[in-house]
């Protein structure tokens, strides 16, 4: 029982290390990388991506602060854009459908490495997902306009 | 500038490394003392059909419960309590990504006025499609 225990506990903790000496320096890069608005920078490259997925241009900032930041962040940027009137009620439900399958990757693909997984299936995977998904719904929801025009205006 | 955003940096790492210790040493150490006890077996013998699917020994449905409930901390802490090839950890990690800690964010996209089974749905299909693919990729390589 000792032996397990402390299999246990030892165990754990070094897992922690290893976490943290990832952890430290990856939210040290992003804390820059948001300060000094590479997103914005990267966003305004990127606008020609917009036509794929079918969402406004203005939209691809949020998609980007969710991909690379993390959900949370993402969704907080919707909701601001949202209420400025940037993007459109067909934007949010095409960036939560791209969120679904693909946020905060730079977290979550580093850490899962660590542990042994293969980073760059698991980067290809999530990306292409996300895309085909968004390109999907974005060429439906084109087809039948009646979704755009559900009022759900106290939500937002 | 930069000196403030490294500092802020620095407090948001040790704040998620802390978080992650939270959550990861439990669950660690309660996979650890359940992989000693006879439960463990019995769990593997009875999902062991489902999880053929994804090319993945019965106990790994822990994983994937622990992620889907709590999130891919929980997870990976499960991941490291039991024996796993590198096939196998990158099908469960493919398939954490795409669906975890379905609780709390669905509550988020909740707040974007937006059905919460659709997300759920989408992420847990998106999971068991892509757990299959992968699985069975990885036990054709491996």
């Amino acid at each position: 029982m000792v032996e397990i225990m402390k299999e246990a506990v030892f165990g754990s903790m070094k897992s922690i290390y290893s976490m943290a000496i990832i952890v430290v320096p990856l939210m040290i890069v992003l804390q820059v990388a948001k300060d000094y608005q590479v997103l914005n920078k990267a966003a305004d490259l990127l606008r020609s991506a917009s036509r794929l997925l079918g969402i406004s241009k203005t939209a691809i900032f949020p998609l980007l602060v969710g991909v690379f930041f993390g959900i949370s962040y993402g969704a907080g940027v919707i909701i601001d854009s949202s209420r400025e009137g940037s993007i459109t009620k067909k934007d949010g439900i095409l960036l939560i459908v791209f969120f679904a399958a693909c946020h905060g990757i730079i977290e979550d693909t580093l850490i899962f490495a660590m542990i042994g997984a293969n980073a760059t299936v698991l980067v290809l995977i999530r990306v292409a997902a996300a895309i085909l998904l968004t390109y999907t719904l974005s060429r439906r929801m084109d087809s039948s306009k009646a979704v755009l025009h559900k009022p759900k205006e106290e939500n937002i | 500038m930069l000196v403030q955003s490294i500092r802020t940096g620095i407090k948001k790492g040790v704040e998620t490394t802390w978080m992650l210790a939270k959550i990861i040493i439990p669950v660690y150490i309660f996979v650890t003392l359940l992989k000693h006890t006879p439960i463990v077996n019995w769990i593997a013998y009875v999902f062991k059909p489902l999880m053929g699917l994804f090319n993945l020994p019965g106990e790994a449905v822990i994983v994937l419960v622990l992620g889907n409930v709590l999130d891919p901390y929980a997870a990976i802490g499960a991941i490291k309590a039991i024996t796993l090839t590198q096939a196998q950890i990158t099908t469960l990690a493919v398939m954490i990504c795409f669906s975890h800690a379905l609780i709390i964010e669905t509550a988020i996209a909740k707040r974007l006025g937006i059905s919460i089974l659709m997300v759920s749905g989408v992420r847990l299909s998106l999971a068991v499609v892509f757990g299959i693919l992968v699985g069975k990729i990885g036990g054709l390589l491996w």
